[in-house]
């Protein structure tokens, strides 16, 4: 009988049929299992620093201007702030567009359906881009329809300027395909929690607050991440209309001295850095959210 | 089930009726439709500033200048911004008519296709932007006298020695970009407003270029290699001689295309007479030289003088 732990490598030497030694055996195997997963890791980072000195050599074909790129990067980054503005913002206004959407496609009654299932299929059937010339030049044209018909304050209110036009195409069209992403989070949430709920007494809209949403939300929340990432990049989409965020700055700034490529890898990068920062806030969040299964 | 049915309609009917009481009682801004709209000209010497669009992806026309601090004194608000953050001809000319109407110049930056589209909802008034007269454009936009012109010229290889004048260049292969004016030019259907064309040129064989540039590298292949001659404008080929193009131009330019300020035809003001006051503007610097100095500096060559002489009044019949 072992008197002191046994810190062996090889397994034979434990005698399982000790206590001592059960615990012994699998601290080896944590300790074993801990080792593989730092290889792994290292490997793969190996494999991204080889990417990434691929990636370097391809570019450096491209013979840039990399002086260039310091000397103006200040100017692309003042986009920066135009579109995480941009992107934050829509993202908020889509999730609430979502669930109001994933609610009336979950309601029984015909119209609430028809209105939410119709919403959808417009804005996940038209290209963002074409949604966003339509808000732009065709909102104020109809607004000037409704000024003549006797109704001048809503026919002002349908002049959107550039960024408000931006936003609200980005929100309609994230919303159409966030509320897919709520319906089938709420549609998650087992029957027997709703049915437990209304059996308590608490009337649907407390079920909905208190006991669907909190659950479905943290199946939803990785996937909202995802389309905040994808919102970045389509946030660019605004540039069109004369918005400066850094796809605007980039492409404009560009012309001037036939710097396309020091320019848009400039975009590139500060965009690549931009989601690589979202992404470890959002695992953040997810890990945080998850805390309260492991109760 | 019942009783939500009817909250519903009842709701229903509450935001139809949201919808229509307005009309009876307005909230909010006087209405506008009733009365006689406002004038344009008059709301752009009171606000002390004429905000006009431009595209900052054509140099020499408008581009960015980067990292300077807009003036301290600025009527410029929003996404407007002062002139000291581009440069460029449409930019300096622009600069020079708001001078004229005595307010400050701001710009704004709409993508080229919402330019030309006109419906501006009065986001903007004017547009400074080397826009050609096109009678396509003229359904959504009205245009100021024209402040310069793109003067069309034939271009052979600088070896030629048979080809003295445009109208010798009859049944003759010759390169234009397919689409532009140089090619319905050739084939005898260029209309201009404002301008009548001569065709000088008889039966020539049109060679269909994605854009000038590739028509010109296959006329520097040498005399008749490819091409004879291309039809483009003065400038694309002034330049790629100074860049060392074995060309020559040909003759005087054929045509001129005529480039304007414009106004949306549909704004919510009365626009006559800012019309006529950016024309008595444009006309003022043609007159004092002011147009001919700029010219010289951003193309190195004077591209104002047919544009001075344009009859505008050609354009409203």
């Amino acid at each position: 009988m072992a008197t002191f732990p046994r810190t062996s490598e090889d397994p034979a030497s434990y005698d399982l049929t000790d206590p001592a030694d059960q615990n012994a055996f699998a601290a080896l195997l944590q300790k074993r299992a801990r080792r593989h997963r730092r290889l792994q890791q290292l490997r793969i980072g190996l494999v991204w620093v080889a990417l990434f000195v691929i990636l370097a050599i391809a570019f450096s074909f491209l013979q840039l201007d990399l002086g260039y790129i310091g000397d103006n990067a200040s100017f692309i980054l003042l986009g920066l702030g135009v579109t995480l503005g941009v992107s934050l913002l829509s993202i908020a206004l889509a999730t609430l567009i979502a669930l109001l959407g994933a609610l009336g496609r979950l309601s029984p009654h015909p119209l609430l359906q028809g209105l939410s299932g119709f919403y959808v299929s417009l804005f996940r059937g038209t290209p963002l881009l074409v949604q966003i010339f339509i808000i732009y030049l065709g909102l104020p044209q109809i607004g000037q329809r409704i000024s003549e018909l006797g109704y001048p304050w809503l026919g002002t209110l349908l002049i959107l300027t550039a960024l408000q036009s931006g936003v609200l195409a980005l929100s309609l069209n994230y919303g159409a395909y966030m509320t897919e992403i709520f319906r089938a989070g709420i549609q998650s949430v087992q029957p027997g929690q709703r049915q437990a709920a209304s059996a308590l007494g608490m009337s649907s809209l407390q079920t909905l607050r208190l006991v669907v949403l909190p659950q479905a939300i943290k199946l939803i929340v990785p996937a909202i991440g995802n389309q905040f990432i994808a919102m970045q990049k389509d946030s660019s989409l605004v540039s069109v209309m004369g918005v400066w965020e850094i796809t605007y700055r980039a492409n404009r700034f560009a012309r001037k001295d036939s710097k396309y490529m020091e320019m848009f890898l400039l975009a590139a990068v500060i965009y690549w850095v931009l989601t690589i920062v979202s992404e470890w806030l959002l695992e953040r969040l997810e890990k945080k959210l998850a805390e309260s299964d492991g109760r | 089930m019942k009783l939500r049915t009817q909250l519903f309609v009842s709701l229903l009917a509450i935001l139809l009726a949201a919808c229509t009481v307005p009309a009876a009682a307005p909230v909010g801004d006087p209405p506008a439709a009733s009365e006689p709209a406002a004038d344009l000209l008059a709301q752009i010497r009171e606000r002390g500033k004429l905000i006009i669009s431009t595209d900052p992806a054509y140099p020499p026309q408008s581009e960015l200048v980067a990292n300077v601090e807009p003036p301290a004194e600025t009527r410029c608000t929003g996404d407007e911004r002062p002139a000291n953050q581009f440069t460029g001809f449409d930019i300096d000319t622009a600069t020079e008519i708001a001078r004229q109407l005595g307010v400050e110049a701001c710009f704004v930056t709409p993508d080229w296709t919402l330019i030309t589209a006109g419906n501006w909802a009065g986001r903007w008034d004017l547009s400074v932007g080397s826009m050609t007269i096109t009678p396509e454009r003229m359904q959504h936009l009205s245009f100021t006298q024209p402040y310069y012109t793109t003067p069309a010229a034939f271009f052979v290889h600088q070896d030629n020695d048979t080809f003295a004048q445009p109208a010798d260049l009859a049944g003759a292969t010759i390169g234009v970009c397919a689409g532009c004016t140089y090619e319905a030019y050739l084939d005898g259907s260029l209309a201009i407003p404002g301008e009548t064309i001569d065709f000088v040129v008889a039966n020539a064989a049109v060679s269909g270029y994605e854009t000038d540039v590739p028509a010109l590298e296959d006329l520097a292949l040498g005399d008749g290699v490819r091409l004879a001659a291309v039809l483009t404008a003065l400038p694309t080929g002034l330049g790629y001689i100074a860049d060392g193009g074995p060309l020559k131009q040909l003759g005087e330019p054929v045509y001129f295309e005529y480039l304007a300020a414009a106004i949306d035809k549909s704004a919510p003001q009365d626009t006559a007479t800012l019309r006529a006051a950016v024309t008595e503007a444009i006309q003022a610097l043609h007159a004092e030289g002011t147009l001919a100095k700029l010219s010289e500096k951003y193309y190195g060559t004077d591209l104002t003088g047919a544009a001075a002489t344009f009859d505008l009044s050609q354009l409203d019949h």
